[in-house]
């Protein structure tokens, strides 16, 4: 079963500056009161790389790696699922999802993952 | 507040230096600045030394306290600065600050690191817990891997072409096997690295769009130098390096945060107050260390500390202006890329080499004709601390 994409951003309730991940103060107009949002719809992928030289933890080749942006404006990173980078382009449009990123500990950690739209 | 000046400077080879601690490299590099300092048996007041890792790295704390004791400077005040990969600007400016207030006369300021001690996969690890640790850590980004999305983003917006980024990697090689104390003394030939199929083999994809040769080595190496009130300094042995100018600035956690990624306000601000309190404009450099962790942050920093115009560093650095006897030599040490990266030790070795080209001590294909003005610049995270020093030769 798809599990819901368990991001929180926040947006603040004076400006509508949106922040993710969180802030004790806007970054824009220092206020305290936030709108708790969730992302939604799909994503346009703003920059992203691969690396083949993993950190402790990532017993994998290469991973791939993206920033992106939701409808309702909030940016995250996240692990993006292709083969290869050739098949991206900045700009496109992401399907996000919310799976396992990594191991630790024995258990699964959750987080987001982008795959192109076809 | 008082000038403050440095007469004294220190730093041990870079590189892979497995036979000594990090305790042994801090106290390598603070005798060499002391005995250049001509201090003898005189006391330091006060020790700050730049280091991110040993915690991590050596399982060891309190290193501040362990070093002046292992070089009986007690009962001197003693302090860790850690602040990522700008740890050896911060130590200085707490230096600075410390001097310039009249609260001490003369302190040492020390920066090291030994990271070649745990493998590449722990030492990528190390350095990749300055990401943020709910949204950027847990997918397993590195700070090479923020380097190539950053490049990415200013490649599409400048027009930075791998030419660009194999300019400087080039020059800062070729500088490097110049240069005693740098971890790779070692030329690059442009077929190896770009222009033939063995390009492919010798020089691979690190973290697209950049490739092993944009980036700096992973190293252990320390730096010091020793600061007092520049009245004292101008009777003591040494031409004292006025620093005459630093600023500091910050800026969001995360490059998603930024509302043009491209832009490295921090670098700007930084920069824009070393200048100002040094009464010093970019054009009246002579030579400056600019923090090349990646061939993109030597092009970026040019821009935006204001030698070329935004989308112009590229170009400069394509057409020889940032080459030794250009318009403005920059890292001519070789830089990170060539000196090495020994995240703590950078901010510091960075002042010692505009030191000695200030003091005009370097051999001639090293030393900039007449330089009289240096700038620094060490990058903190991804640009999110940054510390600037703009430094003055005292005329005898």
């Amino acid at each position: 079963m798809k599990k819901e994409i368990a991001i929180t951003a926040f947006k603040c309730k004076k400006c509508g500056r949106i922040h993710y991940p969180y802030h004790d103060r806007c970054l824009d107009c220092k206020n305290r009161e936030f709108e708790q949002i969730k992302p939604h719809g799909n994503a346009r992928l703003l920059t992203y790389t691969v690396i083949y030289n993993l950190p402790w933890g990532f017993d994998q080749r290469f991973l791939v790696l993206g920033v992106a942006e939701f409808e309702n404006k909030i940016k995250a990173m996240g692990q993006i699922k292709v083969d290869s980078i050739e098949h991206l382009k900045m700009g496109m449009k992401m399907l996000p999802s919310w799976e396992p990123v990594r191991v630790q500990y024995g258990e699964d950690v959750y987080g987001l993952k982008f795959e192109p739209i076809k | 507040m008082r000038d403050v000046a440095i007469i004294g400077v220190g730093m041990i080879p870079f590189g892979r230096r497995d036979e000594d601690s990090l305790m042994d490299m801090l106290a390598y590099a603070s005798l060499k600045a002391l005995d250049d300092a001509g201090l003898g048996d005189k006391g330091v007041n006060a020790v700050y030394v730049g280091n991110m890792g040993a915690g991590i790295l050596q399982h060891q704390t309190s290193i501040a306290s362990s070093l002046v004791d292992r070089l009986s400077l007690l009962p001197a005040a003693a302090d860790v600065v850690e602040n990522g990969p700008a740890s050896g600007g911060s130590a200085v400016k707490n230096g600075l600050l410390a001097v310039a207030s009249g609260y001490y006369d003369i302190v040492l300021v020390v920066g090291g690191e030994k990271m070649r001690e745990v493998t590449g996969w722990r030492a990528t690890d190390f350095v990749a817990t300055m990401a943020h640790p709910q949204v950027e850590y847990p997918y397993g980004i590195t700070l090479p891997g923020m380097g190539g999305m950053f490049t990415r983003l200013y490649m599409e917006k400048y027009g930075v072409t791998r030419e660009h980024l194999l300019a400087v990697s080039l020059k800062n090689q070729e500088m490097g096997a110049l240069n005693p104390y740098a971890h790779v003394e070692m030329t690059l030939d442009r077929e190896g690295i770009f222009d033939s199929p063995h390009a492919v083999v010798n020089n691979p994809i690190a973290a697209d769009p950049l490739h092993l040769y944009d980036l700096c080595p992973v190293s252990d190496g320390a730096a010091a130098l020793v600061l007092c009130p520049l009245e004292m300094a101008k009777k003591m042995a040494k031409l004292p390096v006025l620093i005459a100018g630093f600023g500091q600035a910050t800026d969001t956690h995360t490059l998603q945060e930024r509302e043009d990624p491209t832009e490295l306000k921090a670098v700007t601000l930084a920069a824009r107050q070393a200048f100002e309190m040094a009464k010093l404009k970019p054009a009246d450099i002579d030579v400056a260390e600019l923090h090349d962790a990646f061939t993109i942050l030597e092009i970026a920093n040019s821009e935006h500390v204001g030698f070329f115009k935004k989308g112009e560093g590229g170009k400069a650095a394509l057409t020889g202006k940032t080459r030794f006897g250009g318009q403005i030599p920059i890292n001519v040490s070789g830089g990170l890329k060539a000196r090495g990266h020994p995240v703590g030790a950078t901010g510091v070795a960075q002042i010692v080499d505009i030191v000695w080209q200030l003091r005009h001590e370097l051999p001639k294909n090293r030393q900039v004709k007449n330089a009289r003005h240096g700038l620094t610049v060490n990058f903190g995270g991804f640009g999110n601390n940054v510390t600037a020093f703009v430094l003055k030769r005292v005329e005898p």
